[in-house]
């Protein structure tokens, strides 16, 4: 579509006569000289979608994703969680080179799919503590549409897959200058950070206040605008939603698993408590001691 | 292939009889089973089940405990093993050499089958040692001391890095198309705690903003927005009124709390300054109404002059209120200012500022003067001027009035119980 378009604006721009035929002749040309004539571009868009059972809180950080990020496409929810080879499929419909899939999971837990869709890589992250853009602690405010600052820890340069995942993040979450709902002035900066071999996101508004010298520098301060999240890596795979597994994160544990451990520490303190009566009663009998000779019942029989 | 066993004369006896039996079954079986066994290369030895069934067979008159010892040594003591059927034989031999009964022929037999013995126990030991993965479901008995292998983990470096040249933007892209800076410092902190870590988040910004403003100079690319530039944001206004509001409304319940431990502090403090208060204000009372007493005593004919002698009452009024009674020249003073500061009689003021300001610019010797003698001001002004003490000059002002008729008097019920619900 976006190629269609293209090649209308060229024509219309194009000096020569309007006669039908070197029309198309101008057009087939005009798009493959295009790419030579121009500068190469950072072409991306980004399709985002969610799964069935999505709450309202994963729904709304969705939402400001959508806001925030110009060059993104937001699509109705998959139906099935099981069938991720449609995806590749709908990003292709949309003319999308890039995915975001929220996969929600027993309405609790929130897993992030990040992926280049022709063939490209594919990152499962899970996604925890959301905060969104509504909240009242979050003051900073930007363009809608501008494109933002990316800003990457050393730590992404320090392992593999750290590098592929900024490559991948630079891909999706960087707005290309030629998207067509950018606006011009650079407001706000998105950080990416690894601490505890977890990526933490802020999104953070660009202020100048006047300096105080006139002739010194403007004064830049940072508000937070919101929304701020983590992900944990689970797995790389080769192919856009499937392939091998190229990097799999060991310090990874299921939610399900840490829920399923919180229940049975509580489980265990009733046989806990009943082991140790049982244990005590036992240590009881052995401590009894046989009657004394001197006993009621002996010398009194 | 049997040997005539002729041993002590206890027990063999009777075991020759009975081994004689069942000898005679088993050789057609194993016979069969020895062909096999030989292409075992593993079991050369005893068969346990062989043994079990030979066990059986002799039942109670079987072996003693010694010689099942003995047995069970010669067997090396293993008990899973499973071993595939062997020739009736070797059974015979390992019988002839756990008893010992044959001295030469059980030696040599001994010495081939303790042998044979110690290359099975060897095969089998080396077979445990191999150390064989067992998986969590398979395992019997769990040993305490079996280190849980973890799930494999995957790391292929080499792949991730083909991967990412593969989807690799062209490095020939300037910086305006993609907009991405490194933070050159390694963000060392906590995680538990809060304050450090989104400090070190929002350096990395601050450094980010900074690098990214002298590039997109470098690039020509507008960086600040004007303030005229208006577009929509991706907050709406009714959100950023919200924001607003809260944020008033927090300093203002924080000014408002404050407000109310100064209060509730200054009210500790002030109630002893209080009660110290009310005390003073009684006191002063206390001694406004003595001194009034006094004054009511000592003028107690005041009813005969009524206008003139109000300013005197007032004045003593006045000094009995005050703390500082004044001096006693103070009538004399600014002849005005005694007069005008305190209770100056409503008839006084009208002469003095009534009808465009009479006062003292008056004509004085008019047609009108020259008929009243000592009347008007004059006589006001004497007694004004006598002050406290002034008895006298207070009698001559009477007296210019024109009297009362009469010395002076105690005035009557009514106006004594007017005076005393007027003070």
């Amino acid at each position: 579509m976006s190629s269609v378009l293209k090649a209308q604006k060229a024509n219309a721009t194009s000096k020569t006569d309007n006669k039908g035929k070197r029309k198309a002749d101008e057009m087939d040309v005009d798009d493959a000289d295009a790419p030579q004539l121009k500068k190469k571009k950072n072409k991306q868009r980004v399709l985002l979608l969610s799964s069935r059972g999505i709450t309202h809180r994963m729904r709304h950080f969705m939402n400001d994703l959508e806001v925030l990020l110009p060059h993104v496409k937001k699509d109705s929810k998959l139906d099935s969680k099981s069938q991720l080879h449609l995806l590749p499929e709908l990003a292709d419909l949309n003319n999308c080179n890039n995915t975001l899939y929220f996969e929600a999971r027993r309405h609790e837990d929130l897993y992030l799919w990040a992926a280049k869709t022709p063939n490209g890589p594919s990152i499962k992250m899970h996604v925890q503590n959301v905060h969104t853009m509504d909240e009242l602690k979050m003051t900073g405010n930007c363009l809608k549409g501008s494109r933002g600052l990316l800003s990457f820890d050393k730590a992404f340069d320090d392992t593999e897959w750290g590098k592929l995942t900024k490559e991948l993040f630079t891909h999706i979450f960087g707005v290309p200058a030629t998207a067509r709902k950018a606006k011009p002035f650079i407001d706000h900066i998105l950080t990416f950070s690894i601490l505890d071999s977890k990526i933490w996101f802020r999104n953070f508004q660009i202020l100048e206040k006047d300096p105080v010298q006139p002739n010194g520098p403007p004064q830049t301060t940072l508000v937070e605008i919101g929304p701020r999240f983590v992900l944990t890596p689970i797995r790389i795979f080769e192919g856009a939603f499937g392939g091998a597994t190229v990097f799999s994160n060991p310090e990874f544990v299921s939610p399900s698993a840490v829920r399923s451990a919180i229940r049975k520490e509580k489980g265990g303190k009733y046989g806990q408590r009943k082991d140790a009566e049982q244990e005590s009663s036992r240590r009881k009998e052995l401590r009894k001691r046989d009657e004394d000779e001197l006993a009621v019942s002996k010398v009194f029989a | 292939m049997e040997k005539p066993i002729a041993g002590p004369s206890k027990t063999k006896p009777k075991n020759s009889e009975v081994i004689s039996v069942p000898a005679v079954g088993f050789d057609d079986e194993e016979a069969d089973e020895a062909s096999e066994s030989d292409d075992d290369s593993d079991d050369d030895g005893v068969d346990e089940m062989g043994m079990e069934r030979l066990m059986n067979a002799l039942g109670d008159d079987g072996l003693d405990e010694y010689e099942q010892m003995q047995l069970h040594l010669a067997l090396g003591g293993e008990a899973d093993e499973d071993d595939d059927e062997d020739t009736s034989d070797e059974e015979f031999t390992l019988k002839s050499g756990a008893k010992g009964s044959d001295p030469e022929s059980s030696d040599s037999n001994d010495a081939e089958d303790d042998g044979d013995f110690d290359d099975e126990e060897d095969d089998r030991e080396e077979d445990d040692e191999e150390g064989q993965d067992v998986a969590l479901e398979d395992v019997e008995s769990i040993d305490d001391d079996a280190v849980p292998k973890q799930k494999t983990e995957i790391d292929n470096t080499v792949a991730l890095a083909r991967i990412r040249e593969t989807i690799q933007l062209d490095p020939s892209l300037s910086w305006t198309e993609t907009l991405v800076l490194t933070y050159p410092d390694a963000i060392e902190v906590d995680v538990e705690d809060d304050l450090n870590r989104e400090l070190a988040f929002y350096k990395q910004a601050l450094h980010g903003a900074t690098t990214a403003r002298t590039l997109a100079a470098k690039h020509h690319l507008p960086f600040t927005r004007p303030a005229d530039y208006f577009a929509e944001m991706v907050k709406s206004d009714a959100h950023m009124e919200r924001i607003r509001q809260r944020l008033l409304d927090e300093t203002a319940g924080i000014k408002k709390s404050e407000d109310k431990r100064k209060e509730r502090e200054g009210k500790k403090f002030g109630k002893q300054v209080q009660i110290e208060k009310l005390k003073e204000r009684e006191k002063g009372k206390k001694e406004m109404e003595e001194r009034l007493r006094g004054l009511k005593r000592k003028r107690g004919d005041m009813l005969d002059k009524p206008n003139g002698g109000d300013d005197d009452f007032d004045i003593a009024v006045e000094d009995a209120i005050s703390d500082r009674p004044a001096k006693r020249g103070r009538g004399a003073g600014p002849g005005g200012r005694g007069r005008g500061a305190g209770k100056v009689s409503r008839d006084a003021r009208n002469q003095k500022f009534g009808f465009g300001g009479a006062g003292k610019r008056s004509k004085s010797n008019t047609r009108e003067s020259t008929d009243d003698f000592g009347g008007g001001k004059r006589g006001g002004g004497f007694g004004g001027r006598g002050g406290r003490g002034g008895r006298g000059g207070r009698g001559g002002g009477r007296g210019g009035f024109g009297g009362r008729g009469g010395g002076s008097k105690r005035p009557g019920k009514d106006k004594r119980v007017a005076a005393k619900s007027r003070r």
